[in-house]
């Protein structure tokens, strides 16, 4: 025991003195061998050392660029997702503690969780909040790097990364509600493993499956199932990818993630002549702990005020009506409205993925790195927000605007209000086409307002690929052969001009109401200014390779718009259809 | 060449041939042993990856049947019938000809549609698709009519419904055995 130096206290008894047993504790063997570096001075070495020498903060640097700090930067965004992955671990492995994955026991220890295990009903509302505040988070901290130009050069390949950890964040959140077999586990479930049946080639519910020689016991829905139908198995693989295969793979991708993001020393701007470095301990160490403590006081409040939402228990037979899925697969799933399952489910997700994971390859204009640029990089902004728009556009109207039977119900009619049913839908290109239906002896365009038949086709198939391909590749290459800038006045009077001809036209040529003839310049609209006009003012001069894809991914999104347009406006189901080979667009 | 284990430090004035054939008394040159390693190692890579993946396919499954006795044909009135929807998952349709039974599966991504007799349509309340009474899909996104199950009538009056038996191309799921005649 080290012996005090101070007197004790004069005509008292004898308390115990803190400094002294401060110090006494600090300079004992057992903490010194914990914490190395002897006397803390607070000198710069000291901070230095203290960031070397301690495994956790040792991903810091010593010295972090001082823009970098500033909170209207970074917002502190990646590090609050991360805080939210050590959240979720945590209260993760809590709940495996009471958690048994089988049929019979999964629901019922939910139940226990919710009402018997002390504080269980807490640990659960925190991973269910903390699961959703991580995927707003990641979606956030990626739409920050983008406006800021952080994916550029030479960080092209940590944006790769990053886009990886936003899938796995949402693929994280799908195996997770599974476990508690509830009503929305089940259907949300085979929905999403139903999408997987509609794979091209590999699934047997999609085009060319069944050529391939897949069917309902050997696809690869039946390997995410482990089994033909929604059950045992599913449970427990969806719940071994949950607990430990997806996190691993997480755990590994962040450690790759967090390690760039320091090799390549957090702010991407340029560097200013004489900038000056601040130490991380205490001026990024600090900012850390804030924005993690006012995270965890935000997460524990907001569990204690919010009981996370359990279903009843799942029935592989009924459906609850309207069924939908967690908030942020809403988006998906009214996608899933307008298209068939292995466009909506399959390909449009693969191509989200692939085209942000391009971005930084396509993206060279070497202005607005490390700042909020938004005059100096229009369109590269302007695209990507309004494909996060979308996103949550679509997530709006399928959560506010459906109700039972998945009908169209704006938020402020009353879901017990009896509405029509939908009417007949019809195709453009098809099998078997029915052109008289389209120009036919009836003076009236039937199909455009009324169908009188379902899914009658109503032009032939040989027609429609080239068509169809041939106008892709068309939207895709015109903005380029354009060579001169196209003024933007005249080009909306041409436009406008021409929808106000077109709707005029089909209204008193064929009956189609004004109502409906105005989704015609309303997604048109959308299509062109932001499928042509932009890119031709802002990237003709791009060169070839680049460009193409580029518009590739362009049109792609437009497409989605198009085709929205006409089911909503004018019930095309498919704009061309396969049966054959159950290929439909 | 003195040095065996670097032999890029071989001097440039002496020319190799451009391909060494293999010393004398060695089995092998050193490019083909390489060669020889690689592959095998790529082999072994992708007969591991191929074996994992094949792991992922169970070969015994335990689902419950998918044949059913759905009760006496007398007991059922005309139009569709739900008494089976929540265990076996099936609408079991009487006509003035007989007897046919859909499966209650949406064709689109699985959900459960709901049968609405005033508007002779089941309707799905995951994406919106609708079928009429036959189970052809007249709105809505699903790509295919409802599967129908096979059916046949017992020695003893009972209807059977095998759902592992399924046909949905019109023409096809008019005859026997999707469609039981049935005027008892």
């Amino acid at each position: 025991m080290a012996e005090t130096t101070q007197a004790p206290p004069p005509g008292g008894p004898k308390l115990p003195d803190f400094a002294s047993i401060k110090k006494a504790v600090v300079d004992s063997q057992v903490w010194r061998s914990m914490f190395r570096g002897g006397v803390w001075k607070d000198t710069p070495r000291d901070r230095a050392a203290h960031v070397i020498g301690n495994v956790w903060l040792h991903l810091h640097p010593v010295r972090v660029r001082k823009r970098a700090l500033e909170w209207t930067y970074s917002w502190g965004l990646g590090g609050i997702s991360f805080l939210l992955f050590l959240i979720l671990t945590v209260t993760g492995v809590l709940l495996m503690f009471y958690y048994r994955p089988t049929v019979d026991l999964a629901y019922r220890d939910m139940k226990d969780l919710e009402f018997a295990v002390t504080l269980g009903k807490l640990m659960r509302n925190m991973h269910r909040w903390s699961a959703q505040a991580m995927v707003v988070f990641v979606i956030l901290h990626m739409v920050r790097v983008f406006l800021t130009g952080a994916y550029k050069k030479p960080r092209e390949f940590n944006w790769g990364v990053g886009v990886l950890l936003l899938t796995l964040t949402l693929f994280l959140s799908f195996t997770g509600y599974l476990l508690p077999w509830d009503q929305l586990a089940m259907w949300a479930v085979t929905v999403g493993t139903n999408m997987a049946g509609a794979t091209p080639f590999l699934g047997n519910e999609g085009p060319f499956g069944t050529m391939m020689g897949m069917r309902i016991n050997n696809d690869v829905r039946f390997t995410l199932l482990g089994g033909t139908m929604v059950g045992e198995n599913t449970l427990v693989r969806f719940y071994v990818l949950h607990c430990v295969a997806v996190p691993l793979l997480v755990g590994v991708l962040l450690i790759v993630h967090f390690w760039r993001v320091r090799k390549d020393s957090f702010s991407a701007a340029p560097r200013d002549p004489g900038e000056e470095k601040a130490e991380v301990w205490p001026h990024l160490i600090t900012r850390e702990y804030i924005a993690a403590a006012g995270c965890m006081v935000a997460i524990l409040l907001w569990s204690v005020l919010m009981n996370a939402p359990l279903e009843v228990m799942a029935n592989p037979n009924v459906t609850p009506n309207p069924s939908k899925a967690p908030w942020y697969f809403v988006g998906l799933q009214e996608l899933l409205v307008y298209f068939d399952p292995w466009i909506a489910g399959v390909m449009l997700p693969n191509l989200i993925i692939v085209g942000l994971m391009a971005i930084p390859y396509l993206d060279i204009n070497p202005k607005g790195v490390g700042q909020y640029a938004w005059g100096e990089r229009k369109f590269a902004n302007v695209l990507f927000l309004l494909g996060v728009a979308m996103w949550f556009i679509l997530i709006y109207i399928g959560y506010y605007c459906r109700g039972p039977n998945f009908a169209w119900y704006w938020p402020w009619e009353s879901w017990l209000t009896q509405k029509a049913a939908p009417p007949f839908t019809w195709n453009l290109f098809g099998p078997d086409p029915q052109w008289r239906m389209l120009v036919g002896h009836d003076p009236q365009w039937k199909v455009l307002v009324d169908p009188p038949v379902a899914n009658v086709s109503v032009l032939p198939i040989w027609l429609g690929l080239p068509v169809i391909g041939g106008g892709f590749a068309l939207a895709m290459a015109l903005p380029k052969l354009v060579q001169k800038e196209i003024k933007s006045g005249l080009a909306h009077v041409l436009f406008f001009g021409a929808m106000a001809l077109l709707v005029v036209l089909l209204h008193f040529a064929v009956k189609v109401p004004f109502s409906q003839g105005l989704w015609l310049p309303f997604f048109g609209y959308l299509a062109f200014y932001f499928g042509f006009l932009l890119p031709q003012r802002h990237i003709r001069s791009l060169e070839w390779t680049r460009y193409l894809i580029t518009m590739f991914f362009v049109v792609s999104m437009m497409g989605v718009l198009v085709k929205m347009g006409a089911r909503l406006g004018f019930n095309i189901k498919y704009l061309l259809t396969l049966p054959a080979v159950s290929l439909n667009i | 060449m003195t040095d065996p284990i670097s032999p890029s430090s071989q001097p440039p004035s002496k020319p190799a041939a451009p391909s060494p054939a293999k010393p004398s008394g060695e089995p092998i040159s050193r490019r083909d042993f390489l060669w020889l390693g690689w592959s095998a190692l790529v082999a072994f890579l992708g007969t591991g990856a191929a074996a994992t993946a094949r792991f992922f396919f169970p070969n015994v499954i335990y689902e419950p049947s998918q044949k059913f006795n759905a009760g006496p044909a007398k007991s059922f009135g005309l139009g569709v019938d739900l008494r089976w929807l929540n265990e076996q998952r099936v609408w079991i349709i009487r006509t003035d000809k007989g007897f046919y039974a859909l499966w209650a599966r949406c064709t689109h991504l699985g959900c459960t549609p709901n049968w609405f007799g005033d508007q002779g349509r089941f309707r799905c309340p995951c994406h919106g698709s609708n079928y009429t009474v036959e189970g052809d899909v007249i709105a809505g996104p699903a790509p295919r009519p409802l599967w129908r199950p096979a059916i046949e009538l017992t020695s003893t009056g009972d209807l059977m419904i095998d759902k592992a038996v399924l046909q949905d191309l019109p023409g096809l799921r008019e005859k026997e055995p999707f469609f039981l005649t049935y005027n008892g």
